[in-house]
């Protein structure tokens, strides 16, 4: 036996098995859902092939344009709060510019810590009909039939959603900014304040370039889980009222597994990969530009 | 392409084959084990503790008989049970709907025809309970009761308070609406977060209401009649009216299941809309004083009705049916189950509890006034369709967010009418002669 055929072979026996794994478990679900989303399967019978019919379905559903409008929302939520917000308060808790800065630490990843359905099932008791927020505005309004009305409204019944979303998120990019900020040596902001640099200079000049990596791995986060996003929101408002709440993967859930349509909804998974991809792609080349700009 | 998608199809299934075969072996030593996948509400400790009592009762009597038991409610429910479909690996016994609810699983062709067993029991059973589950006259699930999808509880207490009398009409219900008000109390306890409430539990009877039974046979079927006739637009009138003259609980499209129950407990509606089962939970939950003064009634007549006065909406309930691959002794086994939950020893203990049984049984003097007063209505009052047990899954999804949205004002009764006749048309399976 040569030293090839033995590298060959050791090769084949070493990472063969992971290999396999992964093309049942990862490859051959993706290349199966692209397959499947050309057809029409309930699920029992043969795939029926109906080439992008669904796809055109899809797009032309007022049902999930709605959707995909609450998911950009989520997007927004996420990429212009979430992550401004994560990191402005890494910053004040990293600068010590706040007293019992371990506290606020804690206090701010706590709801990451809490289950989606516990966050949602919390947040709805507070503004329930039968809650304790509404019930304040009853007496407040001496009104026993108040309600808040942002709820019933298919422009802003998102807004909730998107407040507690940024609530419960927040925590996690303020602590992967905090490791990052962590990793800069004082000593280079010990110069900086010796040299006369002002906090906003120290912010502008050294910090925010050398997270710039970071933010782009955030953003890219961000997206990805925006757009996926699920459980919070089908725990708290399952979609509804009429599907005001509903985003594209409760639409893609709803269809696939309800109404036992696997080939939509395959269709469906194929557009949240291919949203996420272009979303990825046009920060990526944000980024790039960027970082030729400070990275010169 | 065809031969590409049945190679990934073989493949998927071949998958699944490849991970059911861990299942172990479920004879041993005498003892039978069956898998078991039932609806039930565990954080419900009324019904579950009910549930438990038929359990241990079983076992006892059955020591060899032993169940590994997964259990669901709800939505999460039917997911899981349609996901055990497609992978093939539906358990030996499985909690199942007569109509559409469970169709795609009954129909599949995976679920055991019961009628072998069920031969010369038949007349024990109330006639509605035999109804045909199948296209050629299956019963996949022995049903465990006959349940009304809509009884309107009352609180006569309150009545007599606000010098008011159960409405013959519905204008005279919208007229007591702002009395009952003023002093701070619901109208009608009624939630609908779900979507399936308001269709199941009143807009059903309405339809009958509004059409009567011919019409509502020939809507169905689309001959000579259709969802978007002025019948059904009456029907979705009345809940229009009933949301804009706010008779429900407030915020009504956001509570949960659940909410509306706890509103008429505490004494904070009038009224309350929701199925026949909820005797169970009323049952334990109302205190024998209030037990006195709470009434079973139906909506009022509506204008224009056609229907029978005093319908409500039925449906053969739900059941345990068996897994298609069964025989010998697993099958037998899990027959016993079926037939002591549904025959006469499970039926006595169900009926205790509340629930009417399909089970012909004589209503015990001992039993509390509620099952009695709901044994006597289900007797009694004329019965139309469950629109989502006769309907396909997807058109009620239609129907259901039309209803939320003329709720909210978004839509007008003849707008959701039409939506709904129009997927129904194209898509039903009603429609597909």
């Amino acid at each position: 036996m040569t030293q090839k055929t033995l590298k060959g072979l050791s090769y084949t026996a070493l990472v063969g098995p992971a290999l396999a794994i992964y093309a049942f478990f990862i490859i051959f679900p993706i290349f199966f859902s692209i397959t499947l989303s050309f057809t029409k399967w309930s699920g029992l019978d043969i795939p029926k092939f109906v080439g992008l019919a669904q796809y055109r379905e899809i797009i032309s559903d007022p049902i999930f344009r709605h959707g995909l409008r609450n998911n950009l929302w989520i997007v927004a939520v996420s990429v212009f709060g979430q992550i401004p917000l994560g990191f402005v308060l890494a910053y004040i808790i990293y600068r010590k510019l706040v007293l019992g800065s371990s506290f606020f630490e804690a206090m701010i990843f706590f709801p990451i810590t809490i289950s989606a359905v516990v966050v949602a099932i919390l947040w709805n008791q507070i503004f329930s009909p039968t809650g304790i927020v509404t019930a304040l505005m009853r007496s407040i309004y001496k009104n026993p039939r108040y309600v808040f009305t942002m709820f019933q409204s298919e422009t802003y019944a998102i807004f909730p959603v998107l407040f507690v979303i940024l609530w419960m998120y927040t925590g996690t990019y303020m602590v992967i900014f905090l490791a990052n900020l962590q990793n800069i040596s004082p000593s280079v902001i010990e110069s900086a304040i010796i040299d006369g640099a002002t906090e906003g200079q120290i912010l502008k000049l050294i910090i925010l370039p050398s997270m710039l990596n970071i933010i782009f791995t955030t953003i890219v986060f961000a997206i990805s889980g925006s757009l996926k996003s699920f459980d919070l929101i089908y725990a708290m408002t399952g979609g509804g009222p009429a599907h005001y709440t509903e985003v594209i993967a409760i639409y893609m859930y709803i269809n696939t597994f309800k109404y036992y349509k696997y080939g939509f909804g395959s269709a469906v998974s194929v557009i949240i990969i291919f949203l996420s991809l272009v979303l990825i792609t046009l920060i990526r080349s944000l980024f790039n530009r960027l970082e030729n700009k400070y990275g010169a | 392409m065809k031969k590409l998608l049945t190679l990934l199809v073989v493949l998927f299934f071949l998958g699944n084959t490849l991970f059911a075969t861990g299942q172990k072996e479920a004879t041993k030593g005498g003892k039978i084990t069956l898998s078991m996948y039932t609806y039930q509400d565990l954080s419900d400790p009324v019904t579950t503790k009910n549930w438990k009592v038929l359990l241990n009762k079983f076992k006892s009597e059955h020591p060899n008989i032993e169940f590994s038991i997964e259990y669901g409610f709800n939505e999460p429910y039917h997911n899981k049970l349609q996901a055990m479909l497609v992978a093939d690996q539906l358990p030996d016994i499985i909690f199942l709907w007569p109509g559409k609810r469970t169709g795609k699983v009954t129909g599949s062709g995976k679920i055991k025809d019961l009628r072998p067993w069920l031969k010369g029991h038949e007349k024990e059973f109330a006639s509605i309970a035999m109804a045909p589950q199948g296209k050629n006259g299956e019963i996949y699930e022995l049903p465990e009761a006959v349940t009304a999808t809509h009884v309107m509880y009352t609180n006569t207490k309150f009545l007599k308070q606000l010098g008011l009398s159960f409405p013959k009409t519905h204008a005279e219900l919208l007229a007591q609406g702002a009395k009952i008000r003023a002093q701070n109390l619901i109208p009608i306890a009624m939630t609908n977060k779900s979507q399936w409430q308001m269709q199941s539990c009143l807009l059903s009877t309405l339809t009958e209401r509004a059409g009567g039974m011919e019409w509502f046979k020939k809507a169905i079927k689309g001959e000579g009649a259709s969802f978007a006739d002025p019948e059904f637009v009456n029907a979705l009138s009345v809940i229009d009216q009933l949301s804009k003259n706010q008779m429900f609980s407030p915020g009504i499209n956001q509570l949960d299941y659940g909410q509306a129950l706890t509103q008429f407990v505490n004494e904070k509606a009038v009224y309350y809309i929701d199925g026949g089962w909820r005797v169970n939970s009323l049952k334990q939950e109302l205190t024998t004083a209030q037990k006195k003064y709470v009434v079973l009634n139906t909506y009022p007549d509506i204008p224009n009705q056609k229907g029978q006065s005093g319908s409500t909406s039925m449906v053969a309930g739900t059941g345990y049916g068996m897994n298609a691959k069964l025989t010998g002794a697993k099958a037998d086994a899990a027959w016993q189950w079926i037939w002591f939950y549904s025959g006469p020893e499970g039926s006595k203990i169900r009926q205790a509890n509340g629930a009417i049984t399909a089970y012909k049984l004589p209503v015990p003097q001992n039993a509390d006034i509620l099952v009695k007063e709901l044994t006597k209505f289900v007797s009694e009052r004329p019965a139309g369709y469950v629109l989502d047990a006769v309907m396909d899954a997807e058109g009620i999804g239609v129907l259901q967010t039309g209803v939320q949205e003329m709720m909210l004002g978004r839509k007008t009764p003849k707008q959701v009418a039409d939506e709904y006749e129009a997927w129904v048309a194209k898509n039903d399976s009603n429609r597909k002669h």
